[in-house]
């Protein structure tokens, strides 16, 4: 049976500020689609049936792993509500370099996630390489959530949450990232 | 010097208050051994085979008298009174307790010193000439982009968990002191025709099992254009380099993979995609950097200096010493001046507390408080007036680093070994520690004159055996130490990669056949022809035949 990502076995979905309700449904291949249900399907099934599911979804989201071929999946990012990217081990690095990718190149704008073993001291890199919610497990703390995401508050780089990089502080351009958005 | 400004401070107290908790949790068992690894891997925390140890970063060899003073506080108070310097410009301390880590750390980012990233899958404390701004005929120096770099690298959100470890050297100077032909991305600042500064940029060098000479994937990188071209060959490598094997994992395999004109095309594709976003530098950062760097006020001196010369003609252990440990200054009536840390059956690179506070004090009084941290695993004082080198070298004397012997065959490279390094499989300390008692003859190495020996206690290769001169590898043999020889390995300009010369060797037999191949060297050279360009000119069936006595 289908049932919302957030009560998948037991992962529950998390924004950078903790817990929230989501209403994607995880959809095995062989799973059928529920009119007017919000679906999260492979990426093979998507590349498969992306007719039939673009008709009877109301919303339609991929999971996708550390080596997507992004070319391939770019006819698709303007149809697309979700896009799942898997850590295939805790420090698979990939999902970084997607995340930026899919949001400075590829201009996708809505809900990107990260599902896999990584733990919530990386959250703030996800955060700003472009990823905004979370699919995690049971034991992943919440409290380190908070803890990790407010670990930083300046950056020599620019992430693609466009903050203003400390080169560009002490030029006193203080709207520069901002602006550039 | 580089000085920290608000936002380096708060990057660095927000870092360690970061790893405080970390290190908390990991002790409440919130954090598994598993996720707390690479994390403390990324604060420079090892498990070793004894003790914690701590890899604390010099970067880009540079450190002022406070911070070394600091490091002799830190061996004293959190170690046992020692500490151990890198081939990496970097200082470890082998007998840390994790739950003194946080502590140690906040003393150090008093003076801007710490461990980040000096291990873990991630962009590491970035290299550079030892000699950087006072060598003649540097066309820059590179400790400006090197801490462009170090700032951009700090906490990279996209490149914190690559494939495996990254090493970046610059060098400025037309002789590569820097090694950057053995590194993931090394950089050889160079003008272009039009006499514009850029760099040429090297990738996908790398010592390990698989010894790999960098590839030039530019000749002339405009300067501005620096640190977008960096991401793309790190984007590139994290996307596509392998993660299924630790062994495949450099970047030096996926430019061997792809094969390097692939591969370089695949780095100017995703540059001429991204090299607009933003990530260079804005010229007032670079210029904002760069005058940290500018020559010191150095005194008008005219030379020759009487004192000097004369010191030079009543003493020969002081001629000695300056012959091999004095190079040239740029600006007249000053010398560089190399610290060995290589007493003769010493273990290479140890200071204890009270020497490193006695070249802090040193550096004070002769050498405009600044001390360089070389890859050779030796000290540098950047700035010593030659009236003063007299007084230096005595004072030197005094603390057992008077040592005549920089870049002779007693100044041996070693990494741990099977002392203290749960990899290895061998020793190398007293490998090391018995070549150099059997040379201890200061005119016996004299006249043997320039000779790089490098020792590794595995084929990971921290001893950097691959660029020795002479390579010792350390290799395990039925349960027994052994010792694998190569010869003709380089790490300068004119890099190579050492070759096996034959079957291994005991630990008895090591230091044995490294004399043999001395001896050999000696009977064949031309005059004035140093070892390398020896075994280059005659290769190496001379030295076979007088190590197994049979010629091929
Ligand atoms: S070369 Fe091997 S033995 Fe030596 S420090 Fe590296 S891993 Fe340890």
């Amino acid at each position: 049976m289908a049932s919302p990502v957030n009560q998948v076995g037991s992962n529950r979905v998390l924004d950078r500020n903790g817990p929230i309700t989501d209403g994607w449904e995880r959809l095995a291949d062989d799973e059928t689609v529920k009119p007017g249900a919000a679906v999260l399907v492979s990426f093979q099934r998507l590349k498969n049936e992306h007719n039939a599911l673009f008709a009877e979804a109301a919303a339609v989201g991929v999971e996708v792993g550390g080596d997507v071929n992004l070319d391939e999946l770019e006819p698709f990012l303007p149809r697309l509500g979700l896009i799942v990217v898997r850590f295939a081990f805790m420090r698979d690095g990939r999902p970084f370099s997607v995340g930026r990718l899919l949001r400075e190149r590829f201009h996708y704008t809505r809900d990107l996630r990260a599902v896999g073993d990584f733990i919530p001291d990386q959250i703030l890199f996800l955060l700003r390489c472009g990823f905004n919610s979370f699919e995690a497990g049971p034991d992943f703390s919440v409290d380190a959530l908070k803890h990790g995401v407010a670990a930083y508050t300046v950056w020599y780089q620019r992430g693609v949450e466009r903050n203003v990089t400390i080169a560009e502080r002490r030029l006193g351009k203080e709207n520069l990232g901002q602006e550039s958005a | 010097m580089y000085i920290y400004d608000d936002f380096d401070h708060t990057i660095a107290k927000q870092r360690v208050a970061e790893f405080r908790d970390q290190v908390n949790r990991r002790i409440k068992g919130e954090l598994t051994e598993e996720q707390f690894r690479p994390l403390r891997l990324m604060n420079g925390l090892y498990l070793q085979l004894h003790a914690y140890m701590l890899r604390i970063a010099v970067p880009y060899g540079t450190l002022s008298a406070a911070q070394m003073r600091k490091l002799a506080h830190i061996a004293r108070v959190y170690d046992r009174g020692y500490g151990h310097f890198t081939t990496r410009q970097n200082i470890q301390y082998n007998w840390i307790k994790l739950e003194q880590v946080p502590d140690l750390m906040a003393e150090l980012a008093t003076v801007q010193l710490h461990g980040n990233q000096t291990s873990g899958n991630c962009v590491r404390n970035v290299t550079a000439d030892h000699f950087s701004g006072v060598i003649d005929g540097e066309i820059e120096d590179p400790r400006i982009v090197s801490e462009a770099i170090r700032q951009w690298s700090t906490f990279h959100p996209e490149f914190s968990w690559l494939p495996r470890k990254f090493k970046i050297a610059v060098t400025g100077a037309e002789k590569d002191r820097a090694a950057v032909q053995w590194h993931d991305i090394g950089l050889h600042i160079v003008r272009d025709d039009a006499g514009e500064v850029g760099y040429a940029v090297y990738v996908g060098g790398g010592m390990g099992r698989i010894p790999v000479l960098a590839t030039k994937v530019r000749g002339f990188l405009p300067k501005r254009e620096l640190l977008s071209y960096l991401e793309a060959i790190l984007r590139v490598y994290n996307r596509y380099g392998r993660r299924d094997n630790i062994h495949k994992a450099r970047i030096k395999i996926l430019v061997r993979d792809l094969g390097p004109e692939e591969f370089i095309r695949q780095v100017e594709e995703e540059w001429e995609a991204s090299r607009h976003s933003g990530v260079n530098l804005p010229p007032e950062e670079e210029i904002r950097i760069a005058r940290y760097f500018e020559p010191p006020a150095y005194e008008k001196i005219a030379v020759p200096v009487a004192a000097f010369e004369d010191a030079k003609k009543a003493n020969r252990a002081f001629a000695q010493w300056i012959s091999t440990n004095v190079h040239p200054h740029k600006t007249p009536g000053y010398a560089i001046v190399t610290i060995s840390l290589k007493p003769i059956g010493g273990i290479p690179g140890d200071a204890s507390a009270e020497q490193m506070e006695a070249v802090a004090s040193l550096a004070e009084r002769f050498s405009l408080a600044e001390i360089r941290v070389s890859h050779i695993q030796n000290l540098v004082l950047p700035h010593v007036r030659q009236a003063d080198l007299f007084a230096v070298w005595q004072e030197l004397g005094k603390i057992g680093f008077a040592n005549a012997n920089a870049g002779l065959v007693t100044d041996i490279i070693a990494c741990p070994g099977l002392d203290y390094c749960s990899l290895a499989n061998a020793r190398s300390i007293p490998v090391a520690q018995r070549i150099s008692e059997r040379f201890a003859d200061l005119d016996r190495q004299h006249k043997i004159g320039a000779l790089q020996i490098k020792i590794s206690g595995c084929i990971n290769a921290c001893g950097h055996h691959h660029a020795g001169h002479i390579g010792i590898l350390g290799v395990d043999k039925a349960g027994q130490e052994f010792y694998q020889l190569t010869l003709g390995g380089a790490g300068d300009e004119t890099a190579s990669t050492g070759q096996l010369i034959g079957p291994g060797f005991s630990s008895d037999g090591i230091v044995d056949a490294v004399e043999k191949v001395i001896d050999a060297y000696l009977d064949l050279r031309q005059p004035n022809e140093t070892f390398i360009s020896a075994y280059r000119r005659v290769g190496p069936a001379p030295f076979k035949e007088k190590l197994y006595g049979v010629s091929r």
